[in-house]
Parts: structure tokens; sequence; C-alpha cells
């Protein structure tokens, strides 16, 4: 079957600097590599239609060599609209090479009316590899103004490091009577996440950052714990995409600063 | 060979010591947070606890565990062990899960040993499973000759008996209450063993937010009745 939108992105490190190769098809594109004001090579991922309809599939692949270093962002929402025959898919894979470093923050996906969608994420690490990444899941816009029109999402990103599962993240989002009660999304419409996983994301990381984030946000709904083998998780639950959008970006910040050494990122794209 | 109606009993009795008597999974911070007070608001916690995070957890992992054993194939009992331990996004309840695996993988095979439980449990030494009760009751279920549908049964009862009686203790509510409150969740429980012999193999470890949050929460609560 052929792809809606195909998508391969290889970036390798040559003589100490980041280079990018690689092709798309159908509806997905790529810009030219833009290179930040911190050295840090950015890419921006493009839909070219107004947004993801029945049946759609995309397909995406990034590899990271071994010490390449990489950020990837989006240039606007995933907007997915009515399924009545097949749900959309999404699928895509990444590789992360020893001592490479991907930040991977798209923007938030936007779920409207009958929208089923399929998301798989799939992360292979190597030793000491490195991966940031968040996303955020909201329900769209509807004629009535009721909040859950869309029929379902199914979001899983599963982490694997040296070939061992390490994270599964698996979401299943169903409107019914119970999804806005509590243990589900307590009364909130969006849900929010970053997941990390570096070699030094200790527990006690886990905790510094839990106390920095409660500072700033002391009155969001939100968790953080730590994985096994160098991981951490944070689940944001809030009615804002604003909201969750400025915390994604303030532990982003921390993280960046704890085990990067470097600073705020700053994307062009607004 | 009994109709194995007493190591059901035996299994799923409130003193057998399979560490569920130490963790809250979670409950425990929605009652310092004041989000369950009492018999009501306990109770519909309970029925979404039993609806989302039983249906496609740890009852779904027990039939596909079940599933994999009828097939003779009890390598699949891997594949669960690490998506049960891999989708538990909070540490607490991911550890309380592997303890009492662990734990009860060693009890069972002292009380109804089996082949599959014994390979289980050398996995689970070796590090190469993780271990959790789910997997295990469903070795031992399977073992027994119990039919899948009255073990899924089974195990969810037990599993809201012992939460029920950590709401007596933590909450707290009367044990009268606590019994009712058991009492009107069975017609729910036979509807989730339909759900979850509805579901497909890809549905396993679907999380609820909230819930993961409430259990992230239990790492910070100053004041501590349960491990998790």
């Amino acid at each position: 079957m052929r792809e809606t939108g195909l998508l391969s992105l290889e970036a390798k490190k040559r003589h100490a600097r980041t280079k990018i190769h690689g092709y798309y098809e159908g509806a997905f594109k790529f810009t030219r590599p833009v290179r930040l004001d911190d050295d840090s090579l950015s890419v921006y991922l493009i839909h070219v239609g107004g947004g993801y309809v029945d049946g759609d599939t995309y397909e995406s692949t990034i590899t990271l060599g071994e010490g390449a270093e990489l950020a990837v962002t989006s240039q606007a929402s995933t907007k997915v609209y009515k399924t009545p025959s097949r749900p959309v898919e999404q699928h895509t894979n990444i590789q992360l090479a020893a001592d490479s470093v991907l930040e991977y923050f798209l923007d938030p996906l936007i779920l409207y009316e009958g929208a089923r969608f399929i998301q798989n994420t799939t992360i292979e690490l190597e030793s000491d590899a490195v991966f940031f990444y968040s996303d955020i899941i909201t329900p769209g816009w509807s004629e009535d103004g009721v909040n859950f029109r869309y029929d379902w999402v199914r979001n899983k990103l599963k982490v694997y490091q040296n070939g061992k599962l390490v994270l599964f993240d698996h979401l299943l989002l169903e409107p019914d009577e119970e999804l806005e009660g509590v243990l589900q999304l307590e009364g909130h419409t969006h849900v929010g996440s970053f997941v990390l996983f570096h070699p030094n994301a200790t527990r006690e990381l886990a905790e510094r950052l839990y106390e920095n984030v409660y500072e700033s946000f002391p009155d969001v709904r939100l968790g953080i714990s730590d994985m096994e083998d160098g991981g951490i998780v944070v689940r944001i639950l809030s009615d804002r995409t604003q909201t969750i959008e400025r915390i994604i970006s303030h532990i982003h910040t921390f993280a960046r600063g704890e085990l990067l050494d470097k600073g705020e990122i700053s994307w062009r794209k607004y | 060979m009994t109709n194995g109606l007493m190591p059901l009993l035996q299994l799923s009795d409130s003193q057998f010591p399979s560490g569920a008597f130490s963790h809250s999974f979670g409950f425990e911070t929605y009652i310092q947070e004041d989000v369950v007070t009492g018999t009501e608001s306990f109770k519909q916690a309970l029925l979404v606890f039993l609806k989302k995070q039983l249906v496609f957890n740890d009852g779904l992992a027990c039939r596909l565990a079940y599933e994999s054993m009828e097939r003779d194939s009890p390598e699949g009992l891997l594949d669960i062990d690490h998506v049960l331990f891999a989708t538990c996004v909070a540490r607490e309840t991911r550890e309380g899960n592997r303890k009492m695996g662990e734990r009860l993988a060693k009890l069972c095979m002292e009380l109804y040993p089996s082949p599959d439980l014994s390979e289980y449990l050398s996995w689970i030494k070796k590090k190469q499973a993780y271990g959790h009760p789910a997997v295990v009751l469903a070795a031992v279920y399977h073992s027994l000759g119990i039919p899948k549908e009255s073990a899924l049964e089974t195990f969810l009862f037990t599993n809201l008996s012992s939460l029920v009686q950590n709401a007596v203790r933590g909450i707290p509510i009367g044990q009268t209450a606590g019994q009712k409150i058991l009492l009107d969740l069975q017609p729910y429980v036979i509807v989730a063993v339909e759900s979850i012999m509805g579901l497909c193999p890809d549905d396993l470890g679907a999380g609820s937010p909230g819930l993961e949050i409430a259990q992230m929460h239990h790492e910070r609560l100053n004041v501590r009745l349960f491990m998790s």
C-alpha cells in the first residue's frame, strides 16, 4: 500500500558536525536543517495538506548515527478529522546510535469529531543515546461545543534500550461517561507527556525536576516518576494547550541545562 | 482432585500472603487529597479501576498468560511480563507488582507447583522476567484446570477484595459498607470478564492518566499507610 506521507531522515556526525540526508513523499516534507543560536541542528516536519483524513497512513523513519545530535519539531499541530471507514495510522521508527542525541518535540495532536487515530512510535536506543520527547493530545472544537467528539485515540510509545523494552507508554482515550472522571482525565480535557532517556537521568534528578516544576506550576495536575535504565516520565492533565506547552518547555529547558549543558531551545518557527 | 473451589478460596483469602495488603496502587493519594472520602466516592473510583486498570492491564494479562499456557507456549509469559513492567510508569506501583509477583511465584511453587510456574520463577530468578501477580496466578489457575472465565472472575474479585480491605483501614469505611461494595460490584466483574475476553493482545497495558499521576504522587506523600 502507498502511504499518504512518507519520510526518512538520517543524521550523521562528520568532522564534529551533524549532517542531514533523507527523502520524503506525498503529504510529508521536512525543511532544510537550521542551525540554532546555540549551534544545535534542527529540522522542521511539515504536513502539506490541511490535516489527516479517513484511512490516511503515515510512515516516518529517523536515524541518528553515532554521536549525531538533532532537534526535530513540526511546523503546526496534527489535526485528525472524521474517519468514517478506516482510522488514520501514523508509524514512526527512530533509531539512535551510541552517544547520539535526539530532541523530538511535535506540536499537539488535535482530534476532531468522529476521529480515530492510531499512533505507534518506536525508539531504539543504543548505549548512552539520549532521547527527549513530548506529546500533547487534545480534543478539537466541535459545532455543539462539546469537548469529546472524537471516537478514540490509541497512542503507543515504545522505547528499547539495546534491544530491551524499557518503556511502553500506552494511552487509549475513548470518550465515554467515565473519561472525564476520577482515574481518567479528572475534569480535564488535555493530556501531555514528557519522556526523557539519558544515562544520568537518575531518581535524584527526577526528584529535583519535580520540585522545580512544582515551584513554577503549583496548580497544575502533573506527576513525575523515574524508570529503571535512566528514564523519566512526566504526565500532565490540563484544559489548555498553552499551559502544557509552557510546562513541557520548562522541563525541556531544565533537562537541557542538567543533562546536555545547553540553554533553552529557540525553535525558528513562530 | 477437588473441583478447584478450595484452592480458589485459599488463593483469594484476604489472609493469603500475596503482599496486596501493603499496596493501595494510588488510592492512598486519592484518600489524602480528599478525592476518595467515603463509601460512595471509593466505590466509584473502584469501579473505574476495574473497568480501565484491571481490564486493560492485570486482567487482560491474566487471560493472555492463561492462553499462552493453553497453547503450550510459556515463552509468551515473558512478553506479557515485560509489557506489564514497561507500561507501568509510576515507580512504586511497578516495584510493588514486581515484588508481589516474585513473592507470589515462590509461595505458589510451594503450594501449587507446575512446570509453567517453575519456568516463570526461574526466569524471575535469572532476571529475564520481572515478576507480576497476574502471570503467576494465571499459571496456578491453568495448572489447576480452572476454566478461563472462572479464573478471570476470581482474579478480578480478589483484586477488588484486597483494595476494599485496604479502604476499610485507609479511608476508613465500615466493614459492612466494604462488603456491600463488593456485592454491588459483582455484576460489573462479570461484565469486566466479558470485556477482557473481547480485547486483543494489542490492548494490553493501556493506562489511565489520572491514576498514573496519583500513583506517581504517592512517592511524595508525607504520611503513608501503604507502599504504593
